[in-house]
């Protein structure tokens, strides 16, 4: 065991090295920050623009400036914003907490309302709640994340005045933010969790269980779902890194001052220490809940751990 | 059956955590809201260009000057001024008994020290400092006179004076603290003092009492970053949000509908134009040129996609602009005429007209389209070509990489259509890549050394008749400010500018 996480540790140090040389190396073709700086406007010479680049130490070559961003991260300094000269590690310090907080409530309430509602399709296979289950499921696959999420701003926020429209105030902030990404994750883990679960019931060993004269609920919970269970994590882990990566509409839309907003921001203001930062950070958590979900295989499933 | 138990609890969980939630909707009173769309990361005045960041720190920061939602300059920490020395030096005498929000002094070292740092090496990082370059230095006369010695003569100064990089800051505070500290902790002698800052959240402020105009009525004035327009509409009809800065014409009817809510539409700073070229392609000949300005309905093109919220206009400035001339009009829209112009200069039906923009502009998409439509009404070929904002206005523009017309917006807060003018027309400048006039050039290089008012703007109106009669544009309008205000706020005078200043506003 120790070995394996060995080995995956040294892989992921090299996954975070290349993210790292591939995001600095693309922000760096797609424009200049001295002159989104001063918004393409006013009376800027050539020369004020020169100096801004000197500043921001853009005139060093791509190498220098790469290998003094590695050697910043290694000293836990990702360098100072363009936009205000803001310390990066202070604004990841602020935006990390509340991407993790999104990506896991939306995650766990992802998880109370599919694995019930798949486990209840699967054992009512071919009969109208299974079919009801996985239209409405078909449906919310449909949907367009931020239309949802303006749909539930206008019915919610606007109509009943329930809930803030936006922001990170209070647990009530939450509520929208986390429904719309967790109704979107739940579209596809319900008919995960069905397939799966059908897949397992269909297995002579549930057949052994209920002639041995189990009552269906232990059948169910102690010997299908544990069994189940494993694809679903797998695909719920993989689901956390992606939403932490893919959090950043949600955040614009109820203006959540996460990691997503900082990416978004820092594109289009190219930003690069800011995402230069954010992405490191981000690719970070990836490969580490890839690594997480790894070791956890071995703690559903026995058979994976020894190998 | 066995699972609708589960499903019941789960909506019973449901209903648990909705049902308690009230919206935190009503404001304290005293407290004012605003959204503004970027947060500027820094709150020092000379790093930013931003008109967001002048939104809230017009009110931690006074100028020597200061311009209120008239667009009149008024004496604020100067009260009183001269030109000497022929123009060369300007002196300012200055407010007394003028505290900054630390208790440190206002006084004429605190002004040297503001312009010893916006000029000197701290300012060249910055954006700010091009803007007051024509100034050598600040002596100071005594404790309360200072006298600012000049490199060129700069009839737009007592403007810059009063907003971004001429904002008077604390010297021992700034030298005690540090300038990243400063940044984050920003110290003025404005109506308002700092409290706290949440990157990419808000900024809170409160009053400060001993402010010299008189105490401010509010307690509290709340900057929120909110970059998209649809959750600033929101936040402002949920009653969150006082006054929202960013109204999509698309929305503007949204938030006109709401009771409680009021659309400002007023003149703002930004104007538009279809900017040809003059060197390539059937924009070559001014008579082709002339055609295309009465080629395309302006008026039209206003009602239609900007709903109404804008002007035409005949120069490329706002008519609140220094050097404005109101008698001044746009070739008239005449289809016919333009057909019968472009036959005369004999140009082929079917021949090519690109329009490049910036991408990124929704509303000037549908702007492009309809001028398209007009080219082709004109027998034209017209393509619309988006581009990355960057790539547009650090290659194609500046290195004349532009098809026959180009996407032109301008904004500059001075009002003054010498900043605009200059910049677009002055061969070398970076925004005009293909002319070299030298009556042109030597009309913009005149008024900049005029401190004669009547007489600058009367050039300034020459240099947009010159324009005009050149056809290097085509004018299309200026660009209302759009901005939605909740009812409870009073004695709001919102500015073009968005410079907001809230000491006289109270709220219900």
């Amino acid at each position: 065991m120790a070995g394996f996480i060995l080995k995956r540790l040294l892989q992921a140090v090299f996954v975070v090295l290349a993210v790292t040389l591939i995001v600095s190396f693309a922000i760096r073709l797609s424009g200049d920050p001295a002159v989104m700086l001063v918004g393409g406007a006013g009376s800027v010479s050539e020369q004020d623009l020169q100096n801004i680049r000197q500043a921001l130490g853009l005139e060093r070559p791509f190498y220098v400036q790469y290998f003094s961003f590695l050697e910043g991260i290694l000293t836990g300094d990702f360098g100072k914003s363009f936009m205000g000269g803001t310390p990066v590690s202070l604004l990841i310090k602020n935006a990390l907490p509340a991407t993790l907080l999104l990506a896991f409530a939306s995650l766990i309430t992802s998880i109370i309302l599919s694995v019930p509602l798949g486990i209840y399709a699967a054992v009512n296979r071919g009969r109208w709640p299974d079919q009801a289950i996985r239209i409405l499921s078909l449906v919310g696959l449909s949907f367009p994340n931020f239309w949802l999420a303006i749909m539930m701003v206008l019915f919610f926020s606007i109509m009943l005045g329930l809930l803030p429209p936006s922001g990170m105030e209070g647990p009530e902030s939450f509520v929208m933010p986390a429904l719309t990404m967790a109704i979107i994750l739940t579209a596809t883990n319900v008919r995960l969790v069905r397939t799966s679960m059908l897949e397992t019931l269909s297995q002579q060993y549930i057949m052994v269980a209920r002639s041995k004269g189990l009552r269906d609920r232990v059948v169910l919970y102690k010997h299908a779902l544990r069994n189940s269970a494993i694809p679903l994590v797998t695909y719920i882990g993989l689901q956390f890194g992606g939403l932490i990566g893919g959090i950043v509409i949600i955040e614009r839309v109820f203006n959540w001052p996460g990691m997503g907003t900082l990416a978004f921001d820092a594109i289009a203001n190219r930003d690069y220490p800011v995402l230069q930062g954010t992405i490191t950070v981000l690719a970070l958590f990836i490969v580490l809940i890839n690594l997480l979900v790894d070791i956890a295989y071995g703690l559903i499933d026995p058979r994976i751990r020894t190998e | 059956m066995k699972f609708s138990t589960t499903i019941k609890a789960l909506g019973l969980t449901a209903a648990v955590v909705l049902a308690p939630l009230m919206a935190s909707g009503a404001q304290a009173a005293g407290t004012i809201t605003v959204a503004t769309t970027i947060d500027p990361g820094s709150w020092d005045p000379i790093d930013t260009f931003i008109v967001p960041w002048s939104s809230a720190a017009n009110n931690i920061y006074d100028g020597l000057t200061s311009r209120g939602p008239d667009m009149k300059l008024q004496p604020a920490l100067a009260t009183s001024w001269e030109f000497l020395d022929n123009n060369n030096r300007i002196r300012f005498k200055l407010r007394q008994n003028v505290k900054f929000h630390n208790g440190e002094p206002f006084n004429a070292a605190a002004v040297k020290f503001t312009f010893d740092r916006l000029l000197g090496d701290e300012g060249k990082k910055g954006p700010q400092q091009s803007n007051y370059t024509s100034i050598t230095k600040v002596e100071i006369v005594d404790d309360y006179t200072v006298d600012f010695i000049m490199k060129q003569p700069d009839p737009v100064l007592l403007t810059k004076l009063a907003g971004y990089g001429g904002m008077i800051v604390p010297p021992k505070y700034i030298q005690e603290k540090g300038d990243a500290y400063f940044n984050l902790n920003p110290v003025g002698t404005g109506p308002f003092k700092f409290v706290e800052y949440t990157p990419k959240v808000n900024l809170v402020l409160e009053a400060f009492p001993e402010h010299w105009a008189g105490a401010p009525k509010l307690d509290k004035v709340v900057t929120r970053f909110i970059p998209e327009a649809n959750t600033q509409v929101a936040e402002l009809q949920a009653g969150r949000v006082d006054v929202a800065t960013l109204i999509p014409f698309g929305l503007a009817p949204t938030v006109e509908k709401s009771p409680n809510l009021t659309l400002v539409s007023i003149t703002g700073p930004t104007v538009v134009s279809l900017r040809l070229n003059t060197k390539e392609g059937i924009t070559k000949d001014v008579n082709v040129r002339k055609a295309l300005i009465m080629g395309v309905d302006r008026d039209a093109i206003i009602k239609a996609v900007l709903l109404g919220h804008g002007k035409p206009i005949a120069s490329f400035q706002s008519d609140l602009s220094f050097g404005n001339d109101p008698a001044m009009k746009p070739l008239p829209f005449d289809l016919a005429k333009a057909k019968q112009m472009l036959q005369q200069a004999g140009v082929q039906p079917g021949a090519p007209v690109r329009i490049d923009f910036r991408g990124n502009d929704a509303t000037f998409r549908e702007v492009a389209q309809a001028a398209a439509g007009y080219f082709q009404a004109l027998g034209l070929k017209p393509a619309v070509q988006p581009h990355e904002v960057s790539v547009l206005l650090n290659d194609i523009i500046p290195n004349g990489k532009t098809g026959e017309a180009w996407h032109n917006a301008w904004g500059g807060w001075t009002f003054d259509y010498d900043n605009t003018a200059y910049l677009m027309y002055h061969s070398g400048e970076k925004w005009n890549p293909y002319d070299n006039d030298p009556k042109l050039n030597a009309l913009l290089e005149k008024q900049r050394t005029m401190y004669d008012v009547k007489e600058r703007e009367k050039v300034l109106q020459e240099v947009a008749r010159y324009v005009a009669d050149q056809a290097l544009e085509i004018p299309l309008y200026n660009q209302n400010t759009v901005i939605g205000v909740n009812k409870r706020v009073k004695n709001f005078v919102p500015p073009a500018d968005l410079r907001f200043r809230f000491n006289d506003v109270t709220v219900e």
